[in-house]
């Protein structure tokens, strides 16, 4: 019994010590920035997360990054943890454009400003948002496609991740403008999960059922480079033309050694800044932000490839 | 009468899930055909070869009725460090030292790390008596979190053509990966069919307490197990970064699902003491052939996530309705 005593003795000892080394200095003045983000499984989202928190510190605020994991119900913990504890904004990268909207009301009536970044939330409650638009964005790369491949031929589409809004957006976006040419027929839709390996096991696969293929159309960039990997493995990377989506470096490198085609560039770090930017300002006192902020998604190609670098311009 | 007909269904069993597979192959054949291809073949047999490397693991560990979940983190993780030391190798800035690796060099501290891994989750479930779901399952953490701090979130990419080799090239008319897995599946064999640490692995999983009043280290025996699962998590790791040429932080994703599915297809039972070696590869063949077949019948992603679901469910009725006849 008295060994047991013992031990939750120890235990709770060394919890007080990790609890004590781990609470900072006295920060109850200073506002303090949340940044919750989908998920920072991917190099992408956190590039937006660590780009809005440099803003925010550079803006000398303090600030914290969430990862909600894909996941809707972690991401309301987060927010509920971010109220209580006191954070004055939170920078959003929403997992659910419907089913995150609950969360941005109770910040709302929290009174904490909420300003999204990258992703949309069907919720007027959001004090401003910040989007990249990959409808728009796959439309301009749909045309461009549609022109390189002279409106014929076969392709395939590489789709992300099948519950991923992201996903469904971008692969709308390409086929509203591709599927008026009856000369571009699309001989395979897959998934890959936004995921490399995946994006070249499925593109051998692939090869194997239709080894004639003209073009591949990918969700994001690193199934485009898995694809393109498949295609040097089969021999036939030269005459079929790789479209990815995000801009991430590998593809940027990728398109100046003219290895795959072209990829839609969003600018994450436009709209981290952004959002950073405004919570500071909404410190300040402004209030009349506008509701929603589109960020261009542009086409780099070979063309225009010395005009960008990773995940953004020169 | 009755023995020839127990005798009949005892082969019948052993050979479930090569009839399995051999129907698998048929069914996919009619229906496709670029399925029977020697192309086709090489690429299942590629694209397994990870998954071979860690079901094999998986199968040493739940003889022991243990479970790793843990593989496919560590899968990244080590990827990862072979690819991190390979491209950028050790700095020390405050004592401007810097230590560069060779390809040989990167991929034994993968080897080396995968292995502390393992060890570290076999010390935990023997020292502590942690149960293996929980531990493995703490670890699928730590090392997916370790593998973000060292990579910073972003992919490590262009290893140089040296390195390329293991994941893309060829030895002697097969794919190297392809060698790799066969390796691992000779050893792991001859571990559990010809040496005492195969039967003390069989003798932990059948019956522990038996096995320990026998004068079985079993502690010595799990930690073994758990360090083999994650040097062949490594291997499976260094193998990914390769062929993508890429180390990427999110490698291994639910990867263990996979192999605990070879594992169960291969008619190992959970509760540990039986099972075989070949059987999980014959699961992991069964996955991959899945895998592919759908993808060559363009088959709707939906639908695949319930086939191979469907699958796996049924492969483990029938080997539960077998094991009640045994």
């Amino acid at each position: 019994m008295i060994n047991l005593m013992k031990k939750y003795l120890q235990i709770l000892l060394l919890l007080v010590f990790v609890l004590a080394s781990c609470h900072s200095t006295d920060t109850a003045k200073q506002k303090k920035m949340a940044i919750i983000v989908s998920t920072l499984n991917n190099p992408w989202f956190v590039f937006l997360a660590q780009t809005a928190a440099a803003q925010a510190k550079s803006l000398g605020y303090e600030s914290k990054i969430f990862d909600s994991q894909n996941n809707t119900a972690l991401e309301t913990d987060h927010f509920e943890n971010a109220i209580a504890s006191g954070y004055s904004a939170i920078l959003f990268n929403p997992t659910d454009a419907n089913g995150s909207v609950v969360n941005v009301v109770k910040a709302k009536k929290a009174g904490v400003p909420v300003f999204c970044m990258d992703r949309e939330v069907n919720s007027p409650e959001a004090t401003s948002q910040i989007l990249s638009d990959s409808y728009s964005g796959c439309v301009s790369l749909a045309k461009y496609f549609v022109q390189t491949m002279h409106k014929k031929g076969n392709y395939v589409e590489l789709l992300g991740i099948v519950s991923d809004n992201n996903t469904w957006a971008r692969s709308k976006g390409f086929h509203s403008l591709v599927d008026y040419y009856p000369g571009l027929k699309m001989v395979a839709q897959q998934s890959a999960d936004f995921d490399r390996n995946k994006g070249l096991e499925v593109m051998e696969s692939i090869l194997q059922a239709h080894p004639d293929i003209d073009a591949v159309f990918a969700g994001n960039d690193a199934m485009a480079m898995g694809a393109f990997q498949a295609l040097v493995a089969a021999g036939k990377a030269n005459h079929v033309k790789v479209f990815g989506f995000d801009g991430a470096e590998d593809a940027i490198q990728a398109i100046k050694d003219k290895k795959i085609s072209a990829t839609a560039m969003q600018f994450p770090k436009v709209m981290a800044q952004t959002a950073a930017i405004y919570a500071d300002a909404y410190f300040k006192g402004k209030r009349d932000f506008p509701k929603k902020i589109p960020v261009a998604v542009e086409l780099v190609t070979y063309d225009n490839i010395n005009d960008y670098i990773a995940y953004g311009k020169k | 009468m009755d023995t020839i007909l127990s005798k009949y269904r005892s082969h019948l069993v052993k050979f479930q899930p090569l009839i399995a597979l051999v129907l698998l192959c048929i069914g996919i054949s009619l229906m496709s055909d670029k399925f029977m291809t020697v192309d086709n073949g090489w690429n299942v047999m590629r694209q397994i070869s990870v998954n071979i490397c860690i079901s094999v693991g998986m199968t040493l560990v739940v003889l022991t009725s243990g479970i790793d979940l843990s593989v496919g983190s560590v899968l990244a993780l080590c990827g990862a460090i072979t690819a991190g030391l390979l491209k950028f190798g050790i700095e020390v800035p405050s004592n401007n030292l810097f230590v560069g690796f060779t390809l040989l060099g990167a991929i034994l501290a993968g080897l080396i790390a995968g292995s502390l891994l393992g060890l570290f989750n076999g010390w935990t479930v023997t020292k502590f008596k942690v149960p293996p779901f929980v531990a493995t399952l703490a670890m699928l953490t730590i090392a997916r979190g370790l593998t973000m701090l060292y990579t910073k979130g972003f992919p490590i990419s262009n290893l140089g053509d040296s390195f390329a080799y293991i994941g893309t090239g060829w030895f002697l008319g097969i794919p190297v990966p392809v060698w790799v897995s066969a390796v691992v599946i000779v050893i792991a064999v001859i571990i559990t069919q010809k040496t005492a640490l195969g039967r003390y692995i069989y003798a932990i999983g059948g019956n522990e307490s038996a096995s320990k009043l026998s004068g079985i280290n079993i502690s010595k025996i799990k930690m073994i197990v758990y360090s083999i699962a994650g040097v062949l998590s490594a291997v499976g790791g260094i193998m990914v970064t390769s062929r993508l040429d890429s180390a990427q932080p999110n490698a291994g994703m639910s990867y263990e699902l996979d192999a605990i599915a070879a594992v169960v297809i291969g008619g190992t039972s959970l509760s540990g003491g039986r099972g075989t070696i070949m059987g999980t590869v014959l699961g992991a063949i069964i996955i991959g052939v899945l895998n592919n077949g759908l993808v060559l019948l363009n088959v709707s992603p939906f639908w695949q996530q319930v086939v191979k679901g469907g699958v796996i469910l049924l492969a483990v009725i029938i080997d539960r309705a077998n094991a009640k006849n045994d």
